[in-house]
């Protein structure tokens, strides 16, 4: 560490970022596919057919398949169907056999306008973009830990890197492309400070979700051993009423909905849940879905009384401190984005995605022009270089991998589900003993080249596979289904743009035994070390 | 890079690793005190200043972080987080005493 | 929506054509000093126009949210249209702002 705040922050963001770069890519990758998680789930299980919305039609669906098929169960929950997820999920848990036990789950899909079961190929979907960025596939809790520690890393490596950029202002609108290093620093910078609001609100707010796992002091120093009063306390659950054990029907629920809107000023349903149906004391608990408000809401529920319909109780306005926490959740999750919003949101995750890519860029390319003239790269540049395959192209064709699978897996596969995943990983630990024996650009070309076919032929493959492609759905206009097939044809497209980009780039250094910028390396702002 | 790795003096390398100490582990205690401080002394209901005092503890680990790397020495990155906790730590037990909390 | 990210982009392009580097890539020469002010004051302008078009048509916080993400990318693209089709993104820069009245009135 040399003089000076400046080289100092300088110093921090390169080694902060370097160690974590790796994961933080893979976080933002798939937490940005994430933004689509509901899209990727419908073109994953195409079989859910797309229906116009109807709640009440839909709930009453519901309640007619599981008064037929878990009349007994101690617990319904039903999803209601909504414009980006077209199916109507019902979920049941048998009552417990022994007191003190959980019951088991069952969970069921229905078609939204017949309320016939689907049969549909088992499949994580877009879900498990979604859970890889905050769980990493690790078991409990070390997951969210690890992702909630490179978070707190992002965080300092965002600040220490506006802290090191002296030119902020000045390089607003500078981007130099051609032009080597400098191109790759100036893309960084762009990146970084274009996008600076979503990069702080995201970082942030990742750490408020997972706060009070982090930083749980405050609630021990206040609550004691009794942390379940704190919880209660921030998320204010109805009192549902004990089970009467005596039979009585339970009403329609599909009328409660109308009521529930009334409490909400015009909120959408999002999930019911039926406490002991079919009993007495039934109770029905309607949740508001987060997708017309910014601030997300845990507890924004009203409580009916199953037979009567009476409503028992409505959860309470959040206080304000809930509710700044609840909107760095909302801002997080954007799960109020319609499909412009949600487009911004995927692009600017990209961006985010992008910057922490160039960034493992630039440090090895610093430190590759010293070695440049012997041809022999030390053996940590080395490792350095073959994590940065990996971890970028090798996972954008682990992705495109994992699409495959869910195509090419036999329907009837036992653990379908996590054979798509395994095809996932699998790809990606080819990707490193790849990149481990070729040399560093055969390396990154072949693996872009290899993404980039992938993810082109999937509109092919699907077209093959299944009765959903492009002809079938740009015509009847499911946007979802066709636009996931687009945007594999588009990021196919930009991935044979970047590997060509990589074989001229190397091409051209190969005609010129000394090209200028290994002869005179320039200094950068970044480079105190 | 392992030529000049191994150019630089232990004393060096010993600094910045008990640098690295103070950020994460001093940094989290920081975070932690002030979060219980803040939770401690917010004239809000017990719940409302829980959750204040677990966002705003965040800040606080990164201006400790940011402060363990860009002081002078490694003596003073500890003293600099040691100096506020202690004092956080007797502003919430003096609450504590007093029966705030 | 629209509205608000054609007056972030035009508002961008008349803060970036208010510094000489830029100036000079764009349009050639130096801009005079009244220039500069004009355009810094024009670029802020369309900016805070663009903020009450996001807040005005929907609540402030799904507003904010718009505008934020409409101010990222408008000035993403912006940055990425400079350096390979400079024509382009003056032209279009223009056409934002012949076009945000229309998209003003569609709004209504």
């Amino acid at each position: 560490m040399k003089e000076g705040f400046r080289q100092a922050m300088a110093w921090l963001h390169t080694w902060a970022g370097l160690l974590f770069g790796w994961l933080l890519f893979a976080i933002f990758l798939t937490g940005t596919l994430a933004y689509f998680k509901d899209e990727t789930n419908h073109w994953m299980q195409p079989e859910i057919p797309a229906r116009a919305l109807n709640a009440e039609a839909s709930l009453t669906l519901a309640q007619h398949y599981l008064q037929q098929h878990a009349p007994d169960a101690s617990r319904w929950i039903i999803g209601l169907p909504d414009a980006r997820d077209p199916g109507l999920k019902v979920r049941w848990q048998q009552s417990a056999a022994k007191p003190g036990e959980r019951g088991q789950f069952t969970s069921k899909i229905l078609d939204a306008q017949t309320g016939a079961e689907l049969q549909l190929r088992e499949s994580m979907g877009g879900e498990f973009f979604y859970r890889f960025h905050f769980q990493l596939q690790m078991p409990y809790p070390w997951g969210r830990w690890l992702s909630t520690i490179a978070a707190m890393v992002m965080f300092v490596a965002l600040i220490s890197g506006i802290i090191t950029h002296k030119k902020i202002f000045k390089d607003f609108f500078t981007f130099r492309p051609r032009k080597g290093q400098r191109s790759w620093l100036d893309g960084h910078n762009a990146l970084g400070v274009l996008v600076l609001p979503f990069h702080l609100m995201i970082t942030y707010s990742s750490l408020v979700i997972f706060m009070s796992m982090v930083m749980p002091a405050s609630i021990l120093a206040s609550y004691g051993t009794n942390v379940r009063a704190f919880y209660d306390e921030v998320f204010p659950a109805s009192n549902v009423p004990e089970k009467a054990n005596q039979a009585a029907a339970l009403a329609p629920m599909a009328p409660l909905l109308g009521k529930a809107r009334e409490q909400w000023s015009g909120g959408e349903a999002g999930w019911v849940s039926v406490n002991n149906p079919g009993d007495a004391n039934a109770s029905v608990v309607v949740s508001r879905s987060g997708s017309d408000r910014v601030v997300h809401d845990f507890g924004s529920a009203v409580t009916f009384n199953g037979v009567s319909g009476q409503i028992l109780a409505a959860s309470p306005q959040q206080p304000l401190a809930m509710a700044i926490a609840g909107g760095f959740y909302g801002l997080h999750m954007g799960h109020f984005a319609g499909p412009v919003l949600r487009w911004l949101y995927f692009i600017v995750g990209l961006a985010g995605t992008a910057m922490i890519g160039t960034g493992l860029v630039i440090w090895l390319g610093k430190r590759q022009l010293k070695h440049a003239r012997s041809g022999v790269m030390p053996f940590e540049l080395r490792l350095v270089e073959v994590l940065n395959i990996a971890s970028m192209a090798g996972l954008v064709g682990a992705v495109a991998v994992f699409f495959w699978a869910n195509r090419l897996l036999p329907v009837s596969l036992a653990g379908r589900a996590d054979w798509e995943i395994n095809a996932f990983f699998m790809a990606w630990g080819l990707s490193v003993v790849h990149a481990v024996l070729r040399p560093g650009r055969k390396a990154w070309i072949e693996q872009l080249a290899l993404a980039a076919a992938l993810f082109a032929a999937l509109p092919v493959l699907n077209g093959l596979t299944t009765p959903y492609h492009l002809g079938v759905t740009l015509i009847q206009g499911d946007w979802a289904l066709a636009g996931f097939d687009l945007t594999c044809l588009a990021t196919g497209l930009f991935l044979t743009w970047a590997a060509w980009k990589m074989w001229r780039a190397g091409a051209t250094a190969r005609l010129k035994k000394t090209p200028r910028e290994t002869a005179r390396p320039i200094t950068l702002e970044q480079g105190a070390n | 890079m392992k030529a000049k790795l191994a150019a630089l003096p232990m004393s060096y390398r010993l600094a910045v690793t008990s640098r690295v100490l103070a950020a994460v582990f001093g940094g989290y205690l920081v975070a932690a005190l002030a979060s219980v401080t803040l939770t401690v002394w917010l004239p809000l209901n017990r719940a409302e200043a829980v959750v204040t005092g677990m966002t705003v503890s965040f800040l606080v680990y990164l201006v400790a972080v940011l402060w363990c790397f860009a002081c002078r020495s490694a003596w003073s990155a500890w003293v600099g987080l040691l100096v506020p906790s202690v004092i956080m730590a007797t502003v919430s037990g003096v609450a504590r005493g007093l029966g705030y909390a | 929506m629209l509205l608000a990210l054609l007056l972030c982009y035009a508002g961008f392009t008349a803060l970036c054509l208010a510094m000489p580097r830029h100036h000079d890539e764009l349009l050639g020469g130096k801009p005079s000093r009244r220039r500069r002010r004009g355009l810094v004051l024009a670029g802020w302008l369309l900016l805070g126009l663009s903020l009450w078009a996001a807040v005005s048509s929907k609540d402030w916080g799904l507003g904010l949210v718009d505008w934020f993400a409409v101010l990222m990318v408008s000035a993403l693209a912006l940055v990425l249209l400079l350096p390979y089709r400079p024509r382009l993104a003056l032209a279009l820069a223009g056409v934002s702002l012949l076009g945000s009245p229309v998209a003003a009135w569609a709004m209504n």
